[in-house]
């Protein structure tokens, strides 16, 4: 048996709102650490892997770890049901068939109740090693939305150079080019605006700007986004839930030829 | 070709050993290509009105025609792919090649035959049964791969095995033939249908060896043995044995050897000297290049060598040869996108199960998440 009350409901439709574009479907994983969910999207580039910790919930009980198969556009469907102030239960039995929702409005006086098929689905799971990244850069989640968006207009790839002075996005493509830089400003007034660089080695990588429009659907969740970096390695982009659980994308770079 | 009947055996024993999946699924990888077997197919397939392509000079272009825009059409999708062609046939295969010249001077013997009775229809498909691939066409091939900057193998033997011992070694991800006994030489990943032209739409079947064998239950020595006995092109097979006998058989009796002792010796026979011992060799240690000696890369094309060569010699048009030349550019250009799977590797396959949960079913192994990243802390 599985059952989670989310008194922020909120939280849960933007997250999946955020997610859906990006992977269709996916197991999500109920366990005594919390609801979590693993998933690559179709062509194997990127990764989602969230979690909200059973702190996020109140109350969580979740007697035996099980995965939960979920086609999220149905899922992101039934959520759309629910108000922003919601308050949202989550319920499914073990061996669970469906996962049922269950919507009270703050005022107490209306409950709606869903029920949502589950679906068979088989997932590759993928170890994600530890890694030390050397550059890791904090900022503001919708200035980065900002960002995508307008480069996406002139190419679909962006590289992003991380100096000890900033960080630079730039792209080129037909059309012309374009570039910004953020300068490192640890002005603490500037609150989510700030940018802040955590700097062991200088990075220049190139990625799919397709993917990072994708990822920076998050920004309703946080108002900052962590974006970490190193040579050769996959790109992780992390959006913290308040305390307790976060989303994070895991984006291949793109490969120049030798 | 390849081994009778090993598809279905593989499609009813081992589902799982088969996913269906998009072109576009493929990008980013490196893919052998068994080239002699795409002639071929080309010749059969790229046709117009049921005759070849022809130059003014009345010289076939088919294979031209299909290497060029299927090639385009893969690296369009971002797979990176290594021709492979084939050298001398082994000696064991000559058995087979009598038979298929056999088939060849029937099906020229049927055509004529069609074309006096004026058959159509009959006249068309008997000669696509007559094709056959020549010296010529293999250079030709070569030619133009080397102008369009994509590498090609020449081995030593049998292309299937090459392409086997490049995915074994790691140097592509999968060999791509419709020839099923790439999987017998050990090929751990095979593609079929990837080189079929867009229009038929069809879906490329990824089959994985280790699921085949885990699925059937057998090592490789016993997979082997099950294909010689379904029938491969260098030995014959013994008649009255079909596909489920075969299995069954080798199921019971784990190797061939035992099941010969058993076999009824009246009611089968065993073709005299059987090479049994040779075609396993054959089959295990079969004559390639060292993968380790061969180097890929791919080059940009070179558009003036094309040029001359399919639109001045070979009479295509010049518009859609740039046009195809245009694809080549952009695609060895642009910087590749890396695969995920190549940078964090699978922990298994994590299931949900509705209802019918089986009674012996673990309880699904708790994904074990690596805490990547967030905050290095320090």
């Amino acid at each position: 048996m599985f059952e989670a009350r989310l008194s922020q409901g909120a939280v849960l439709k933007k997250l999946i709102e955020s997610i859906r574009d990006l992977v269709s479907e996916g197991n999500f994983d109920c366990s005594e650490n919390g609801l979590s969910l693993q998933a690559m999207d179709s062509s194997h580039v990127a990764l989602v892997a969230m979690l909200l910790r059973p702190d996020a919930f109140d109350p969580y009980r979740c007697d035996r770890s099980m995965p939960l198969g979920i086609s999220l556009k149905s899922l992101s469907s039934i959520l759309r049901c629910a108000s922003n102030d919601d308050v949202i239960t989550l319920r499914a039995e073990d061996p669970a068939d469906q996962l049922s929702l269950v919507f009270e409005n703050p005022q107490n006086d209306k409950v709606s109740e869903y029920v949502l098929n589950l679906m068979d689905i088989d997932s590759e799971h993928l170890g994600i090693p530890e890694t030390v990244y050397d550059a890791v850069v904090h900022m503001s989640s919708s200035e980065f939305q900002r960002i995508c968006r307008d480069l996406q207009q002139l190419s679909d790839s962006v590289s992003i150079d991380v100096s000890k002075e900033g960080v630079r996005f730039s792209a080129a493509g037909e059309v012309g080019s374009g570039s910004i830089a953020l300068r490192q400003n640890t002005n603490v007034d500037s609150g989510d605006e700030a940018t802040v660089i955590e700097l062991q080695q200088q990075v220049n990588l190139t990625f799919s700007i397709k993917y990072l429009s994708m990822f920076a659907k998050t920004t309703p969740l946080c108002g900052r986004v962590t974006l970490c970096m190193s040579s050769d390695v996959p790109l992780l982009v992390e959006y913290k839930i308040d305390e307790v659980g976060y989303v994070r994308y895991y984006l291949a770079p793109k490969i120049e030829e030798e | 070709m390849g081994i009778t009947g090993l598809t279905k055996a593989i499609a009813d024993h081992a589902p799982a050993a088969i996913r269906s999946n998009e072109i576009k699924n493929y990008f980013g990888r490196k893919v052998a290509i068994d080239a002699s077997m795409s002639i071929y197919q080309f010749l059969i397939a790229v046709r117009s009105d049921g005759q070849m392509l022809q130059s003014e000079d009345g010289e076939t272009t088919s294979h031209l025609m299909g290497f060029f825009y299927r090639t385009i059409r893969m690296v369009e999708h971002g797979i990176k792919p290594v021709y492979v062609f084939d050298g001398k046939p082994p000696t064991l295969k000559s058995g087979e090649l009598a038979k298929r010249l056999e088939r060849r001077e029937q099906a020229e013997k049927s055509m004529k035959e069609a074309q006096d009775a004026g058959d159509r229809e009959s006249y068309d498909k008997f000669s696509r049964r007559t094709v056959k691939v020549t010296r010529e066409h293999n250079a030709e091939v070569k030619r133009l791969l080397q102008l369009m900057g994509i590498p090609y193998v020449e081995a030593p033997c049998e292309a299937e095995a090459q392409c086997a011992a490049l995915a074994r070694a790691g140097k592509v991800y999968a060999a791509a033939t419709e020839d099923m006994d790439t999987l017998t030489f050990g090929t751990p990943v095979l593609l079929r249908h990837l080189t079929f032209s867009e229009a038929r739409k069809m879906p490329i079947n990824e089959i994985h060896l280790d699921r085949v064998l885990a699925g059937l239950n057998m090592t490789m020595d016993q997979f082997i043995d099950l294909c010689i006995l379904l029938g491969c092109d260098y030995c014959d097979s013994i008649r009255g044995i079909g596909p489920h006998r075969a299995m069954t058989l080798l199921r019971e009796h784990g190797s061939l050897e035992a099941v010969l002792a058993s076999l009824d010796k009246k009611k089968y026979t065993v073709p005299e000297g059987w090479p049994l011992e040779e075609v396993r060799h054959l089959f295990k240690s079969p004559e390639v290049q060292d993968p380790e000696t061969i180097e890929l890369k791919w080059q940009a094309p070179n558009e003036e060598g094309i040029i001359e060569f399919m639109v001045k010699e070979k009479g295509f048009g010049e518009s859609r040869i740039r046009g195809g030349i245009e694809k080549l550019q952009k695609n060895m250009k642009t910087a590749t996108q890396g695969r995920l799977d190549s940078f964090f590797k699978s922990t298994g396959i994590v299931s949900s199960t509705t209802s019918k949960r089986k009674a012996n079913d673990k309880p699904a192994a708790k994904p074990k998440r690596g805490r990547g990243g967030g905050k290095p802390r320090r």
